[in-house]
Order: structure tokens, then C-alpha cells, then sequence
């Protein structure tokens, strides 16, 4: 089911959520949703709190199971059961709850649940390591030392290492939940950083925020969420910022 | 030590074998340093302050060397356990209940080594059973564990009535078995000092060394992240109650050969007691920090402190407060240091 976009700029689909529903008791947080990110898009999933952002990127990436509706992975017809398939796919989750264990190191962390062993299970700690500061060193993050805890860097060195973990993984997808929360002015303009260079090397990304100006600059695309509902998929070309922030503040249009 | 050649042309080989062996102290001492002093420093008050030096009287420290094993190898297991973010009431029931086990099969006739493995794999049993309870049932393991704890403890008293039971009428003194678990290595070091050695290292090696152990930390660390990296985190909990349930077991009959009988108070304490060695080790209550060094020394200190106390004719219950006392200033002092810590950044 590989489909291709008719916006002229055809690029292949990577993953299509399709009719997506999923109720938490009688909340229905997702009532519907049809998702597609396309093969190195960045696609920026807004909308306000409560919107259902963070459910459907949990969907995706196998932590909510969905009630309703079908995902497609590279044309494949997916059932993402959990967290661990979802890596193996190649979709890699940056939580907007640290997805970071603050009393590790930076190796520790970002070989957590994968790591490289040499026999009977025993961590290899030297690629460990070795590859760890290759990772942080593909996405422009000069870090001193591997062993580093997670706790004695900043906001936005956090995010690089988690970044930086879904990079090493051959991510096709990073889902980013509001990765740029909390952080100062100069520490938000390095993330932005590393989605450029996550798109540079051919990964799609899914950047979830309430700053417009943020996602705006490194988005392609921006899907806006309301109640659970889905109320605008547009291109960058064919919108403005205050256009995204009309769309974000309007009500619903059956209300 | 030796550099390979690969580090020595990146760095003059100074730098890096003071690496090196920095790498290697961490390892030694991570978080266990000021346990370490501290412990020292008892050693040293208690040489000058108990009578006649009694301390370091021989008979004093073999008596010690003897006992604080038993203490040492189940605060090993609580401690990892809490480094994974939960606890464990119940050492305190299943210690004695392991030991009444291997007592019974003793008495039916059964072949000690065998019995001895009975008694561990119920321990382990009641650590799976604790670890479904919280897992499953996704309460709080200080709850479930005090549940269980005296649950099992009811059982206990009433099945053996609380007497005791010697085990000489069933067991020749002297065998080869009773040797490996109590004797003593050419006449000095009991066989109890070279079991804690061997399972603080065994446990040592899997925290810090195996993919296991990166698990313990991170389910205890930020339980959700290691969830979404695909770590099996109710798995972890309950591997952890299990390790402590089988170490508990072990002790229940090394315990045992060394009271030479059975008693249902056996343990009795040991709960909080573990509890208060992984703390003064530099374990967190919050889990995701901590280490076997830290437990290891923890553990001499509580009984170090415990065993001067006693020297020094304090009254049993002066005991306890000092004990008290020493596990809030741990706490407070280990608090104090990681903010520091933090603030360095
Ligand atoms: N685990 C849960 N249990 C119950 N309700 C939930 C759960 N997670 C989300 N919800 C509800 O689902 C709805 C959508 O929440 P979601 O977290 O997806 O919103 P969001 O768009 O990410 O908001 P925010 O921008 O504040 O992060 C909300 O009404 C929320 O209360
Ligand atoms: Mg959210």
C-alpha cells in the first residue's frame, strides 16, 4: 500500500494511521484520526492541551493499544502491541516525560533495554562507549565524557542524548513530544538543531509543541489536533503561523 | 596496569592510566565513599572506646566475621531490590520459614545439599509471590511485603508452634556440608565471610557488568523510560524479589547450622535492618541509585555498630536509637552530597 502524496512532492509514505480511535474510560481521546508521515517529513502535530497529541504518538509507537483503526508501516499493515516492536520497526519515541534515566550515564541511557553484549549477557562497555559519542557527535553534540550522569547536563543535552539514541537505532521515524518544554532560548535553538540534522539524514520526524515558532521553521507539513479530532493537515506553503494559531484557538466545528 | 596500544596514541600514557584507575576506584567506591569513612571511623572510635579494647579482641572480631554475613547476604539482595525501586518486608519471615523447611526434610530423611536447594527454591518462591502481588497488583511492595511478611509468619508459628528444633539428631556434626557452609578456611576465616564475598561479587558483577543489572537501574531510575526502551520492568521487580527470596533461604540455613537448632525468631529484625544497610550504603528509598560496594559496607557498618554498641554496655534499646540516628544522618548526609553534585553542573 505504498501510496504517494499528491502535492507534487511525492514522496513515499512511511507509516498511515488510519481511522485511529482510542477512549480512556468514557473519555474518547481519539476520535477518528487519519496520520500519515512521509519519508524524511517533518511533520508537526499541534493543537492545545488535551488535544490527543501525545495519545496518538503513543499509538504509534506501541505504548496505548488502539481501540479502533489500522496502521500501515512502509505499506505494511502494522499491529504495533508494544514499545519494543515499535523500536524494531525503526520508531523511535522521544517522551515529553523524559524519556531519560536521570541517575545513568549518558552510555547507559541511550543503550537502556539494548545492550551491546559480548557473551552470556555481559555489557560490551567499551562500543558502548565508542558509539555513544558517535551518536552525540552525528547530531552536533560535543559531550565529555560517555559516563556523564543523565542528571549534570542540561535541558537540551538531554534531548540530544535521547536524539541521539533514536539516531543510533537507524530511526525511521523520531517522535518528538514536546522536546523543546522547559528549555532556554539557546538550548530550544539546539534541538531545533538536531531535526534539521535528523532530516538532513533522511529521518522523518513527528514534532509535537505548543510553540508555533518553534515548529514552524523546521516543519513540512503541520496536522492540528482538536478534541480528538483532526482539523487541518496543510503544508507549510499553504499556511502561516497565524493561520496554525487561528486553527489551534477555534472551537470545534460541530460545537 | 597495562595501556593498549590504541589509548597511548591518543593520550600520553599517564593520563591514561590515571583513567584507568580512577575507572577502577569508581567502581570500587561508586557512591560507597563516605559509607567507607564512616565505616573506618567506627572501626577506630569502638579499638579506643570499648573496654579492654574488646573490639579487637580475636574472639570479638571471629564472633563478628561469623554473624554479619547473615545480615550482609540478605541486605545484598534488599538493596538491589531497591535499587529497582521496590522493598522487602518479608526477609524477616522467610528466612526462618526456608530454615523450618530444610528442618523438615532434614527429619524426613533427605540429603542436606538437596534440602539446602528446597529451602532456597522456596525462598524463591515466596519472592516470585511477593513480586506478583506488586507487579500484578500494582500496590506498593512496602504493603504487599508487610502482608506477606506476617502472613508467612502466622503460618510459621503455628505449624512449628514456635519450638525449637535442634538439628543434631538429624545431622552428624562435622560433615562435609556443614564445612562448606559454616567451617573455617585454616582454622580463621568462617565459610559465612567467604559467602558474603562470593555473593556480593556474583551480584556485584551482574548490577554493574550485565544488561540485568542496567535494567535494575533504569526500571528503578525512571520506570516509564525504561518501559518505552522495551525493558520488561514488572519482570525486573520480580527477578529482584526472587534473588532476595533465594539469598533469604540461603541464610535461613547457614543461620541454622550455626544456632545448630531451629528457631521461629530467626531473621526477626532483619527487614528494616537491610533496609537500614542499603541506606547507609548510599542506596536511594526512591530506587536507581545505588551499588553492591555501598551494601556490602553498609551492612559492617550496621553490625560494627551494632556489635561496639553492645561492647560499650549500652542498653539494647539505646542501641536501636543509635542505629536510627545513623541511618537519618546517612540519609541527610547522601542528600546533601548529590545536590552538590548537581549543582556542579
Ligand atoms: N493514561 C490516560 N488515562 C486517562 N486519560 C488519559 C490518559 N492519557 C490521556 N488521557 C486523556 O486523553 C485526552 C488527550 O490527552 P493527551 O495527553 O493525548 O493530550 P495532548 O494533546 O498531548 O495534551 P498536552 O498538550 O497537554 O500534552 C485528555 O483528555 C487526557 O486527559
Ligand atoms: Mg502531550
Amino acid at each position: 500500500m505504498s501510496s504517494f502524496s499528491t502535492d507534487g512532492k511525492s514522496e513515499k509514505s512511511l507509516v498511515k494511521m488510519v481511522s485511529i480511535e482510542k477512549w480512556f474510560g468514557k473519555v474518547h481521546a481519539l476520535e477518528g484520526i487519519d496520520f500519515e508521515v512521509r519519508c524524511s517529513e517533518v511533520v508537526g502535530l499541534v493543537g492545545d492541551n488535551g488535544a490527543g497529541k501525545s495519545t496518538l504518538i503513543k499509538v504509534l509507537s506501541g505504548y496505548h493499544l488502539a481501540d479502533k483503526g489500522e496502521i500501515y508501516f512502509e505499506g505494511k499493515k502494522v499491529n504495533i502491541a508494544s514499545s519494543l516492536h515499535a523500536r524494531k520497526l525503526g520508531i523511535e519515541t522521544v517522551y515529553q516525560e523524559q524519556a531519560l534515566a536521570p541517575n545513568l550515564s549518558i552510555s547507559r541511557n541511550i543503550f537502556m533495554g539494548r545492550e551491546p553484549v559480548r557473551s552470556l549477557g555481559f555489557m560490551d562497555k567499551k562500543s558502548m562507549d565508542r558509539e555513544s559519542m558517535k551518536a552525540l557527535q552525528s547530531i552536533g553534540l560535543h559531550l565529555r565524557s560517555p559516563d556523564a550522569l543523565i542528571t549534570m547536563l542540561s535541558g537540551g543535552e538531554r534531548q540530544g542524548v535521547a536524539i541521539a539514541r533514536a539516531l543510533h537505532f537507524k530511526a525511521k521515524l523520531v517522535i518528538l513530544d514536546e522536546p523543546t518544554i522547559a528549555l532556554s532560548v539557546r538550548e530550544a535553538r539546539q534541538v531545533l538543531e538536531f531535526i534539521k540534522q535528523l532530516k538532513r539524514e533522511g529521518i522523518s520526524v513527528i514534532f509535537i509543541t505548543h510553540n508555533l515558532y518553534h515548529v514552524f521553521p523546521s516543519a513540512d507539513r503541520f496536522v492540528v489536533l482538536t478534541r480528538g479530532e483532526k482539523i487541518a493537515d496543510i503544508q507549510k506553503k499553504d499556511t502561516s503561523i497565524d493561520d496554525l494559531f487561528e486553527l489551534i484557538v477555534k472551537p470545534p466545528s460541530h460545537n | 596496569m597495562v595501556t593498549n596500544k590504541k589509548d597511548k596514541e591518543k593520550m600520553p600514557s599517564g593520563v591514561a592510566v590515571a583513567g584507568r584507575a580512577k575507572k577502577l576506584l569508581n567502581l570500587f567506591s561508586y557512591q560507597a565513599v563516605g559509607t567507607l569513612l564512616v565505616f573506618l571511623a567506627l572501626i577506630l572510635v569502638f579499638i579506643f572506646f570499648t573496654p579492654h579494647h574488646l573490639f579487637v579482641d580475636p574472639r570479638n572480631i571471629k564472633a563478628l566475621a561469623k554473624l554479619t554475613p547473615d545480615l550482609g547476604i540478605v541486605a545484598l539482595g534488599v538493596g538491589m531490590l531497591m535499587i529497582s525501586g521496590e522493598f522487602d518486608l518479608s526477609v524477616s519471615t522467610v528466612l526462618p520459614f526456608s530454615s523450618y523447611i530444610f528442618v523438615l526434610l532434614l527429619r524426613a530423611g533427605i540429603n542436606p545439599v538437596f534440602s539446602l536447594f528446597m529451602a532456597m527454591g522456596v525462598g524463591a518462591l515466596l519472592g516470585l509471590l511477593n513480586g506478583l502481588i506488586t507487579v500484578k497488583g500494582h500496590i506498593p511492595s512496602f504493603i504487599a511485603t508487610l502482608g506477606t511478611m506476617m502472613f508467612w509468619r502466622g503460618v510459621l508459628y503455628v505449624h512449628s508452634r514456635m519450638w525449637p528444633i535442634g538439628i543434631r539428631a538429624y545431622f552428624p556434626a562435622g560433615s562435609s556440608f556443614e564445612h562448606v557452609l559454616i567451617g573455617e578456611i585454616g582454622g580463621v576465616v568462617p565459610a559465612q565471610v567467604i559467602w558474603f564475598v562470593v555473593f556480593a561479587l556474583i551480584l556485584g558483577v551482574v548490577l554493574h557488568f550485565h544488561k540485568f543489572g542496567n535494567w535494575v537501574y533504569a526500571t528503578g531510575d525512571n520506570k516509564e523510560a525504561a518501559r518505552a526502551m522495551g525493558i520488561n520492568t514488572d519482570r525486573v521487580k520480580t527477578i529482584c524479589f526472587m534473588i532476595v527470596g533465594t539469598l533469604s533461604g540461603f541464610v535461613g540455613v547457614m543461620q541454622l547450622l550455626r544456632l545448630g537448632s531451629f528457631a521461629a525468631t530467626q531473621g526477626l529484625g532483619f527487614e528494616l535492618k537491610a533496609i537500614a544497610a542499603s541506606v547507609v550504603g548510599g542506596t536511594s528509598l526512591m530506587g536507581g541509585i545505588g551499588s553492591i560496594a555501598g551494601i556490602f559496607w553498609g551492612a559492617l557498618t550496621i553490625q560494627i555498630l551494632e556489635n561496639g554498641l553492645i561492647l560499650m554496655r549500652v542498653p539494647v534499646f539505646g542501641i536501636s536509637a543509635f542505629i536510627g540516628l545513623a541511618v537519618i544522618l546517612f540519609v541527610v548526609l547522601n542528600t546533601y552530597m548529590r545536590r552538590r553534585m548537581m549543582m556542579m553542573r
